[in-house]
């Protein structure tokens, strides 16, 4: 077609020699790959802060249960843990320290210790009781007379030593979480099990069952890999929708597009030379984003040939979207609005930046409806899992989408005025 | 010069409430500077962009080139050269760079050739966005020039410009006449009309109200030669003796009127024959004349009819 390359160098051109304009293009993808990078995949991972209280003191100090209890808890590695003086009243120190977190506070009871050693005791003895009434019961018949004796007394001696002595309640952990807390099942969870272990470990019974954990991926990869072809994505969404948006109308606001217009140049050519144009820029910053990944991060899922072609499929497909919304809205404000409009709520819906089974199941199902969620997905797929067979749907999701959109942007943009 | 190039008939654009070009008619001859002249708003661009096929005619009929704005619009616009109202490109681009880029989409032009011709292939290396106002027009006309059009469209190519600005650009479009290019123009400045043109169309509020050569015009609506005497009290009497036609303009000077610079001579000769000291102006009429005969008022600097 007639003056596409001759458009798209003039582009080309007039984008590269503004040092303002190449900077912004990149720095707000990169503040926002090292932010995100920073939060999401740091090499320790999630911590939530449990606040405790602990009451169990001998002569000021805590106890060696209490103690060895909060260092089990820490040792999960799950939790921040901050203690909290016995003087202070949790509900009035939450009350005047709000916080933009949940508080997750657990309190160890006065005695904790006293009371589960002698709980623990009183159990046992109930168990070597039982053992006892079983060994009585299944082996008897094959003892002598004598150990069977032996084994009878001892038994009803234990029994009336526990039945003079009192019975000891359980003592309990109290855990205070701030209601519509999400997070707080999975808080109580960790520490029910840490008090699972100690449970067991206080009644001497050994492992039954044991878990052991391996990670999935073969490959070495650092969590910054898992993230950035979903960064790659959402910025060359964006770059697209917001980017192309705001340089085309401004091109027909300052007059460019009438110049053009008076010329035999096709306006498919305008539109396919700025979408190019859009596109060299896309695979610009997914240079960037990857080289400052690899840099910082140690990222080295780096993209291949199917990767590549995903990247343009994409980047066509999104400067579409904002070639149309380009000839669609002529204020150049109004223009860059919409195209933030719709950009951001993609970008954050689509779990470009954190994986989908942490949204509630509705917004899992509007990501679905996303081409975002199609692109970031399919690079995922070849650049992680080395997988370009699993990104045939999104290729042809966003193929389709491209020429879609290309077709409307040829319709709406105006060439002429009526 | 009979052939004609733009031949325009009861052309009528139609917005929702408003009739932008209401009934023009007009027809533009190979080689000549032809200028549409009009206050703002008075119908110029929307003509002008109906012949360049930027926008569509409600009626009436328009050929450029004898191709027909709404059906040929690819044979027309292959043919003529452009510079838009308001004209911009490439901001970054330098000069040769905008005019190489319009070349590549006609597929033809001599770049150099046409930098020089208009004097601006010492600036070929600067970027459009460092260029002043008038070097930015001179731009835009060679972009207009470079693929060798039969036909030239400068919509308001001076507008916004400081005098020097509006000299050099002049200069620039007599070189296009002595191309043997037609040039269709159009100006609020009665001025540049006047110096520039061969015809003049004057379109007030969508409609031609006079369109002749210039000195056609000046010599039918411009209202004849007027002459100002300052000092005298006698020279009143004098001039009453040749035209009916005497005023006091506001700072009290005696005027008079005369169909031609001949008649007022006459009256020249018989006041020095009195002796009397007196400063005496002979003033021409001008397109401003024409005009403010023609629809009742001036046009001021940005173009607002006053």
């Amino acid at each position: 077609m007639r003056g596409i390359w001759a458009v798209f160098s003039a582009l080309v051109k007039n984008w590269l020699r503004s040092k303002m304009g190449v900077f912004f293009s990149f720095l707000f993808p990169v503040m926002l790959l090292l932010i995100f990078g920073l939060v999401f995949s740091g090499s320790e991972g999630t911590k939530y802060t449990l606040y405790i209280q602990n009451f169990d003191l001998d002569q000021g100090k805590p106890t060696n249960l209490s103690a060895a209890f909060i260092s089990a808890l820490d040792s999960t590695g799950t939790f921040s843990i901050k203690k909290l003086d016995p003087q202070i009243n949790v509900t009035d120190y939450v009350k005047e320290n709000p916080s933009f977190s949940s508080y997750r506070i657990l309190i160890i009871p006065e005695g904790f210790e006293k009371k589960t050693m002698n709980r623990s005791m009183s159990i046992r003895t109930g168990v070597i009781i039982d053992t006892l009434v079983e060994i009585e019961q299944m082996y008897g018949s094959y003892m002598s007379e004598r150990n069977r004796k032996i084994i009878s007394e001892g038994r009803l001696t234990l029994s009336e030593w526990k039945k003079a002595t009192p019975t000891v309640e359980s003592s309990e952990i109290l855990v205070l979480t701030t209601e519509g807390d999400t997070a707080a099942p999975m808080i109580k969870g960790i520490v029910y099990s840490v008090i699972n272990a100690f449970n067991n470990k206080l009644i001497g019974a050994e492992e039954i069952v044991k878990i052991t954990s391996q990670p999935l991926v073969e490959r070495k990869l650092k969590p910054a890999d898992y993230y950035l072809p979903g960064y790659i994505a959402s910025f060359i969404m964006t770059n697209g929708i917001v980017g192309a948006t705001s340089t085309i109308s401004e091109y027909r606001r300052n007059g460019t597009v009438k110049r053009l217009a008076a010329t035999p140049l096709p306006k498919s050519s305008w539109i396919l030379g700025n979408v190019f144009q859009q596109t060299l820029l896309a695979f610009m910053l997914t240079a960037i984003m990857i080289g400052f990944g690899w840099l910082i991060f140690g990222v080295r899922a780096f993209p291949d040939a199917y990767a590549l072609s995903l990247i343009f499929v994409g980047a066509v497909a999104f400067c579409s979207v904002g070639m149309v919304l380009g000839g669609v809205i002529k204020d150049v404000e109004a223009a860059s609005g919409a195209g933030n409009a719709i950009a951001f709520p993609m970008m954050f819906l689509s779990g470009a930046f954190w994986p989908l089974d942490m949204m509630p199941g509705y917004l899992q199902t509007i990501a679905k409806f996303l081409p975002l969620y199609y692109f970031h997905d399919g690079l995922r797929n070849i650049m992680i899992h080395k997988n370009p067979a699993l990104s045939l749907i999104p290729f042809l999701i966003l193929g389709i989408f491209a020429i879609i959109f290309i077709t409307i942007a040829v319709k709406v943009t105006k060439w002429k005025e009526l | 010069m009979t052939e004609k190039v733009v031949e325009v008939e009861s052309l009528v654009k139609r917005y929702e409430n408003i009739i932008a070009v209401d009934g023009v008619s007009l027809d533009v001859y190979r080689g000549e500077i032809f200028s549409l002249v009009g206050p703002n708003a008075a119908g110029k661009t929307t003509t002008v962009e109906i012949l360049e096929c930027l926008r569509k005619p409600t009626s009436g009929s328009a050929k450029v080139l004898s191709f027909d704005v709404t059906r040929d619009e690819m044979q027309i616009k292959k043919r003529i050269g452009v510079m838009p109202q308001d004209f911009n490109s490439f901001e970054r681009l330098t000069v040769k760079e905008n005019v190489k880029l319009i070349a590549k989409i006609y597929n033809r032009g001599e770049i150099k050739r046409s930098l020089e011709a208009l004097g601006i292939w010492d600036a070929r290396d600067r970027k459009f966005l460092t260029l002043s106002g008038g070097m930015k027009r001179r731009v835009g006309i060679c972009m207009a020039l470079v693929s060798d059009p039969e036909l030239l469209f400068l919509d308001e190519p001076t507008t916004g410009l400081d005098p020097q600005g509006r000299k050099e650009c002049w200069e620039v479009i007599r070189t296009l006449k002595e191309l043997g290019k037609t040039v269709f123009l159009t100006t609020h400045y009665m001025e540049e009309a006047e110096k520039l043109s061969d015809r003049v169309g004057v379109i007030v509020k969508g409609k031609i109200v006079a369109m002749d050569k210039v000195d056609a015009l000046i010599l039918k609506y411009g209202g004849g030669v007027k002459l100002v005497v300052k000092g005298g009290e006698k020279a009143g009497d004098i001039l009453k003796k040749f035209t009916k036609n005497i005023f006091r303009d506001k700072e009290g000077n005696i005027v008079g009127k005369f169909p031609s610079q001949k008649e007022a001579s006459k009256v020249l000769i018989a006041l020095y024959k009195l002796g009397e000291e007196y400063t005496t102006e002979i003033m021409e009429p001008s397109m401003d004349d024409v005009f403010l005969r023609l629809a009742g008022g001036k046009i001021d600097e940005r173009g607002e009819l006053i």
